[in-house]
């Protein structure tokens, strides 16, 4: 019985470390490039901020799995390129909820500077800030501040999106208990998936709490 | 010579003149009232002077220096040198809510590489306001009165010649306001140069020694509290003290 367990336990843990690493991947980089999309959006420069709009709402409308669908199978079949374009699927996975969770963190920290009160722009001038000092000092910890509770949010649905690694046959925690209901006629593995996303989600919603609670400012 | 000269000012919001033709002066040490219905300009005539507003015709002079002069702006270091010289107190206080009383107090010094001890001055100033227990408090926590009172030590950190106050009592609740008059009552009394946009007749009446009466974007009117509120000349005067004046 006991083997039984750790034969299906211990490939969706294996699973749920590939999960793991490509949230964390597609965090720590979607986080820092949404954040360029909107000062994009919010730029001076008309065509960029027409780019970055069209990308945003081209990566925010259409369905991340088709998203993915297309960076691991279909930009390999484009003529003339696309034997060019055959990267490891992983990476590709990375890359394409990189792309599609920057465009979302783009529109959370957008929302998060038109909360800003201009008095606040106002009060840095006369006392003499620059435009640059009152970004990083003012306009940028409140920003983060206002949309850490999105952020968190969508990093719950990052976290449960990388089960859609399955439909892109990287071998994750989903994979490994689908595996493991075809061998054996049971359902109990997807429990246990189920299970293990929770914990995760669950550890995630706890460092966001703290977080949250850690920038209150009362 | 005025510490500040404003003359023939013009300014619109498009099509909607808001200023017409404003002249005049303010000499060190003055602590000017400006009073007048909602609407009449005084607001945007204040900021004006400080560059949250840009102006449409005119000259405004700092110390005997312009940094607008017949409508046309100087360069930017010279906007930022001559505005520096003013400090500004707003309605809505718009303290850094991210930031401790402290925190508020010295990031500008901070970052502006001021010379002078920040910490010693740090303290004088929240004594100075009454708030020497709140120097670790968040704004949130602080009630509108402290609030205020913070926003005028802040902009003391940087020694300005002139202090700038946009209606810094309209958005208190009534028992709330006598600490923030308080504290400017007092300043007025150390010869800081001040212009107070206010609503506050007993104000302007007891500590100011100018007051201004403003009506449809010009002033209308100018004088001593004596003169202004005991023996108003023109008919707008006489009409808003009237409604103004229990």
């Amino acid at each position: 019985m006991a083997d039984y367990w750790s034969s299906v336990i211990l490939p969706m843990l294996d699973g749920a470390k590939m999960t793991i690493l490509l949230f964390l991947i597609a965090i720590i980089v979607s986080v820092p490039l949404g954040f360029l999309l909107t000062l994009a959006v919010n730029s001076k420069i008309k065509p960029l901020s027409w780019l970055a709009t069209i990308y945003i709402t081209i990566m925010r409308g259409t369905p991340l799995l088709l998203q993915l669908l297309i960076i691991c199978f279909g930009l390999p079949m484009i003529p003339g390129i696309g034997e060019y374009l055959v990267i490891d699927r992983f990476t590709a996975a990375c890359l394409g909820f990189i792309l599609n969770y920057a465009a979302y963190f783009a529109e959370i920290f957008r929302g998060g500077l038109l909360s800003i009160d201009k008095g606040q722009y106002e009060a840095a001038k006369v006392l003499g800030l620059s435009k640059s000092q009152t970004t990083r000092k003012i306009i940028l910890p409140q920003m983060f501040r206002v949309a850490l509770p999105s952020v968190a949010n969508e990093s719950i649905t990052l976290i449960k999106d990388t089960a859609l690694l399955y439909a892109v046959a990287v071998p994750e925690l989903l994979h490994f208990a689908e595996t493991a209901v075809n061998r054996d006629f049971s359902i109990m593995p997807y429990f246990i998936a189920g299970v293990i996303y929770l914990i995760m989600t669950i550890i995630l919603t706890i460092f966001f709490k703290w977080l949250e609670k850690r920038f209150r400012f009362e | 010579m005025p510490i500040i000269d404003v003359q023939h000012l013009k300014k619109s919001f498009g099509d909607n003149e808001v200023l017409t033709d404003i002249t005049f002066q303010v000499e060190k040490n003055d602590v000017i009232a400006i009073i007048g219905p909602s609407g009449s300009g005084k607001s945007t005539m204040l900021r004006s002077l400080i560059h949250l507003e840009e102006i449409n015709g005119g000259t405004i002079s700092i110390d005997g220096e312009a940094f607008v002069e017949n409508g046309v702006y100087k360069k930017v270091d010279t906007i930022k040198r001559v505005t520096s010289k003013m400090g500004m107190v707003f309605q809505q206080f718009n303290l850094f809510p991210h930031l401790t009383v402290k925190g508020n107090l010295q990031l500008a010094p901070k970052m502006l590489g001021v010379k002078e001890d920040v910490e010693a001055h740090t303290k004088d100033l929240l004594m100075k306001v009454g708030l020497s227990s709140k120097e670790n408090a968040y704004p949130k926590s602080l009630s509108g009165g402290q609030q205020q009172r913070v926003a005028i030590a802040r902009a003391l950190m940087m020694n300005p010649d002139i202090l700038l106050f946009d209606e810094p009592t309209s958005a208190l609740d009534p028992e709330l306001t006598g600490e923030v008059l308080s504290v400017m009552k007092e300043l007025a009394e150390e010869h800081m140069t001040m212009i107070v946009v206010t609503h506050e007749m007993g104000f302007a009446r007891s500590v100011a020694n100018k007051v201004v009466f403003m009506d449809g974007g010009e002033i209308v009117e100018a004088g001593t509290p004596e003169e202004l509120f005991g023996n108003p000349q023109h008919e707008r005067t006489k009409a808003f003290l009237a409604k103004n004046l229990k």
